[in-house]
C-alpha cells in the first residue's frame, strides 16, 4: 500500500466516472474515486410529481399554482441555503428526487465538469428566444447547453445616506476613509467576492490567478481590517439602519430589498466593476420526470412568469420580453437593471485552477483569523 | 455477577458458547456504531493521507510524506486551533460557573411540583433554531443594541461587545448551558444527604461540606457535562461567525470551508478533521482514567473509612 512520494498534481489524476456503486464511491483502480454519483434515479415514473430543490423564497405559491392549473403537475419544493450545501447533497448521492435545481453561474460550471447535469434538448424548450442576448450564449455555460438562466445580479455596496453624506462610489471608498469606518463596514462572507473586489479595486480582474496580484489583494485587505466588523452576507440588515454600520458588502438583490423597506439606503455599483452573477435552472442527471422537469422550464421561460423575479424578489430578469412588459419604475431602477457601460466594467467570477484556489483559502484563513 | 455464580450451576453444559448472548447483545449497537461511527472516521483518515483531494478523484493514501497533517504547522492553522480550543474550554468554564448554581437550586431547593416545569422552561430555548439565537444576539449586542440602550438608560457607559471573542463566548455560553444544567441536575438530584447531614454532625462547615462532600459526589456529571459542552463549542460554527467578527477563524469553520467551500480540500479537511476527532478522544480517555478514578476513589474512600469504623 506504500506509494513513493511524489507531485500533488500526479495524484490528481481524473478517471473517467462510471456508474456509482455504495452511496456514491466507485471502486476504480487501486482506490476509489471520491463522491461521485451516477446512480440510477428512483424507478418513480409518475409525471405528476414533480420536487424542485432551490433557494428559499424563490419560488412562491402563485406561481406553482399556475404552473399546477397549466400541466396539471403538482409541485414540491426542498430548500437549500448554499450553493455548496447543495452540490454536497448532491454528490452525496442525497438528491435523486430532485428533478429540477437552481445553482448559480459557477455552481453550474462545477457540476458540468462533475457530470452531474442532464444535457438540454433545446427542441423541448419554448422561449429560449425571449432571453437577451447576453443570456444566449453565457461564459458559464456555452450556449446555455445544461442550464437556463433565470435570474441575475451584481455584487456592490450599502450604504446608509443619512449617515454618510458623501457619495460611496467606489471600492476605494472604504481605503479612502477608513480612519471614520473603524469597526463600521462589512464585508461578504464570500472569499472570491471578497478578494475579487479588492483586486478589481487594485485594477486587477476578478478571476487573477497572478500569485503577485492576489497578495497585493491580501495586503490590502490586511490594512483595511481595522475598519472591518465582520464578514457577513446579511447579517448586516439591522445594524446598517441603526447606524451602527455604515458600509456593507452586499448582494443586489439584498441591498435592492434593504433600499425599498428604508430610504435612507443606497446600493451602488462600485466604479471599478463589481461582480455579476447569474442563477439558473438545471435538470441533474438523475432526475426523476425529465417530462416534468421541461414543462417548468418551459414555465419560467413565459414572460409573465419570468417578470415575478423582479417585481417579487428584486432580482432583475434575463428575459427581454418580461424585462419590457415591467413597470417603468422597476425598469428605469439603475442598481437593479444597470446601464450597459456600467456592466461592461463587471465581471463573472470563474471557477480557478485547484492552485489558484488554495492561494485564495490560504490567505482567506489569515484574514479572518488576524 | 455472573461470575460469581455458585459452582454447580458453572459446572452445568452450556449449549450455547458462552460469548454467544453478550455477541447477540451488543450486536445492534455494535453494527450501528461500526457502520456510523467507526468506518467513516476510517474514511476521514483515509482521506487525510490522500495530498489534496477533491471531490472526483481517486483515493490513493499517501503514507509519507503526510502533507495534509504537515500544513496543519503552519503558524496561521495553529493559531485557528488554539483560538478554537480557548473558546472551548472558556465556554465550558462560564457554563460550569452559571450551570451548577442552577442546577442545584433546581435539584434542591425548588419546590418538587414546579421541578420539571422549571427545568422544561430551561430547555425550552433549545426548540428554537441556534441561527435565530445568534441572531437575536446581534440584536442585543450591537453598538446601539438592547444592552447598551438599557447601560444608557441606568446613566452606565456603553460597551462594545459585538464582533469579538466575548461575543462568541455570550453566545455559545448561551447556547450550551441547557446541556451542562441538565446533567448537572441529573447528577445533583442523585446527591446523597445523607452524607451532607454526616457532614454537618460531624462539624463541618457549609462550605467544608461543599468542597469535600457536594463536589466529589457530582464530579461524575461536571466531567460529563463539562466535556459535553467542550465538544459542542469546539464544533459549534454559528456563533463564532455570526458573532465573532473580522477574525473569528474558528477549526469547525476551517473544515467546513475545506469541504464546502470553493478549494474542496478534502485531504486538508479530513486531516484536520482528525486532529479534533484525537484531541477530543484524548480528552474523553484522560477524563474517563482521571476524573472517574478520583469520583470512584471518594467512594472506596468512604467505603474504607466505613469498613475501618
Amino acid at each position: 500500500m506504500h506509494h513513493p512520494p511524489r507531485p500533488r498534481l500526479l495524484s490528481r489524476r481524473r478517471f473517467l466516472r462510471q456508474t456509482a456503486l455504495l452511496s456514491g464511491l466507485t471502486l476504480a483502480g487501486c482506490g476509489w474515486t471520491l463522491g461521485n454519483v451516477g446512480g440510477q434515479s428512483p424507478a418513480t415514473t409518475s409525471t405528476d410529481e414533480l420536487l424542485i430543490y432551490t433557494w428559499s423564497d424563490y419560488i412562491d405559491e402563485e406561481s406553482v399554482e399556475a404552473f399546477t392549473a397549466q400541466t396539471g403537475i403538482t409541485v414540491r419544493v426542498a430548500i437549500y441555503e448554499s450553493n455548496e450545501t447543495m452540490l454536497a447533497r448532491m454528490l452525496a448521492g442525497g438528491g435523486n428526487n430532485y428533478s429540477i435545481i437552481y445553482p448559480s453561474d459557477y455552481m453550474v460550471q462545477q457540476m458540468v465538469e462533475l457530470n452531474l447535469l442532464r444535457e438540454l434538448d433545446h427542441d423541448r424548450l419554448e422561449g429560449m428566444d425571449n432571453l437577451m442576448e447576453e443570456f444566449q450564449d453565457p461564459s458559464y455555460d456555452p450556449g446555455n447547453r445544461h442550464s437556463v438562466p433565470i435570474s441575475w445580479g451584481t455584487t456592490g455596496l450599502v450604504y446608509n445616506t443619512a449617515r454618510l453624506t458623501d457619495p460611496v462610489d467606489d471600492w476605494r471608498f472604504l481605503w479612502e476613509h477608513q480612519d471614520r469606518l473603524r469597526q463600521r463596514i462589512t464585508l461578504l462572507s464570500d472569499v472570491r467576492e471578497v478578494m475579487g473586489a479588492t483586486l478589481k479595486s487594485l485594477g486587477y480582474s476578478y478571476n487573477a490567478t497572478d500569485p503577485q496580484q492576489i497578495n497585493a489583494a491580501f495586503q490590502a485587505l490586511q490594512t483595511l481590517k481595522p475598519a472591518i466588523a465582520s464578514f457577513t452576507t446579511d447579517a448586516w440588515r439591522e445594524q446598517i439602519l441603526a447606524g451602527d454600520l455604515l458600509v456593507s458588502m452586499a448582494y443586489s438583490v439584498d441591498g435592492i430589498t434593504a433600499m425599498f423597506e428604508d430610504d435612507t439606503l443606497q446600493y451602488v455599483i462600485p466604479q471599478s466593476g463589481a461582480s455579476l452573477w447569474t442563477d439558473a435552472i438545471v435538470i441533474p442527471r438523475t432526475a426523476p420526470n425529465v417530462e416534468g422537469a421541461y414543462a417548468w422550464i418551459n414555465y419560467t421561460l413565459q414572460p409573465s412568469a419570468a417578470a415575478r423575479i423582479s417585481e417579487r424578489l428584486s432580482f432583475a430578469t434575463p428575459n427581454r420580453v418580461a424585462y419590457e412588459n415591467l413597470s417603468d419604475e422597476l425598469r428605469e431602477n439603475q442598481a437593479l437593471f444597470p446601464p450597459p457601460e456600467v456592466l461592461d466594467r463587471c465581471e463573472r467570477i470563474k471557477p480557478l485552477d485547484a492552485a489558484t484556489n488554495e492561494l485564495f483559502d490560504n490567505y482567506w484563513t489569515r484574514l479572518t483569523s488576524g | 455477577m455472573a461470575a460469581a455464580s455458585p459452582p454447580d450451576r458453572a459446572q452445568r453444559v452450556p449449549i450455547y458458547p458462552k460469548w454467544l448472548a453478550p455477541l447477540l447483545m451488543l450486536a445492534p449497537a455494535g453494527v450501528w456504531l461500526g457502520l456510523l461511527l467507526v468506518l467513516p472516521t476510517l474514511v476521514i483518515f483515509q482521506l487525510s493521507l490522500v495530498p489534496g483531494i477533491r471531490p472526483g478523484e481517486v483515493v490513493n493514501p499517501v503514507l509519507w510524506p503526510l502533507t495534509n497533517y504537515e500544513r496543519i504547522f503552519q503558524p496561521v492553522y495553529l493559531q485557528v486551533i488554539a483560538r478554537s480550543l480557548s473558546l472551548a474550554l472558556g465556554t465550558t468554564l462560564l457554563c460550569l460557573l452559571l450551570g451548577f448554581p442552577v442546577a442545584y437550586w433546581l435539584a434542591q431547593t425548588a419546590p418538587k411540583q414546579w421541578r420539571n416545569l422549571l427545568l422544561l422552561g430551561f430547555i425550552l430555548p433549545l426548540w428554537t433554531s441556534s441561527l435565530l439565537r445568534s441572531y437575536a444576539w446581534i440584536t442585543i449586542l450591537r453598538r446601539t443594541g438592547v444592552l447598551n440602550a438599557f447601560l444608557e438608560g441606568i446613566g452606565l457607559p456603553t460597551i462594545y461587545l459585538l464582533n469579538q471573542s466575548a461575543a462568541v463566548l455570550i453566545g455559545m455560553t448561551y447556547s450550551f448551558l441547557p446541556y451542562m444544567v441538565l446533567i448537572l441536575y441529573a447528577s445533583l438530584e442523585k446527591l446523597d444527604r445523607r452524607l451532607l447531614e454526616a457532614a454537618y454532625d460531624l462539624g463541618a462547615n457549609r462550605q467544608q461540606t461543599f468542597w469535600r462532600i457536594t463536589i466529589p459526589q457530582t464530579m461524575p456529571g461536571i466531567l460529563a457535562g463539562s466535556l459535553l459542552v467542550f465538544i459542542a463549542s469546539l464544533g459549534d460554527f454559528i456563533n463564532p461567525e455570526l458573532l465573532g467578527g473580522a477574525s473569528s477563524m474558528t477549526v469547525a469553520r476551517l473544515i467546513y470551508n475545506q469541504f464546502l467551500g470553493p478549494t474542496r480540500n478534502w485531504g486538508f479537511g479530513s486531516a484536520l478533521s482528525m486532529v479534533v476527532i484525537v484531541a477530543i478522544t484524548l480528552a474523553m480517555v484522560l477524563l474517563i482514567r482521571y476524573g472517574d478514578s478520583s469520583a470512584s476513589g471518594l467512594k472506596a474512600g468512604n467505603q474504607d473509612t466505613a469498613t475501618g469504623t
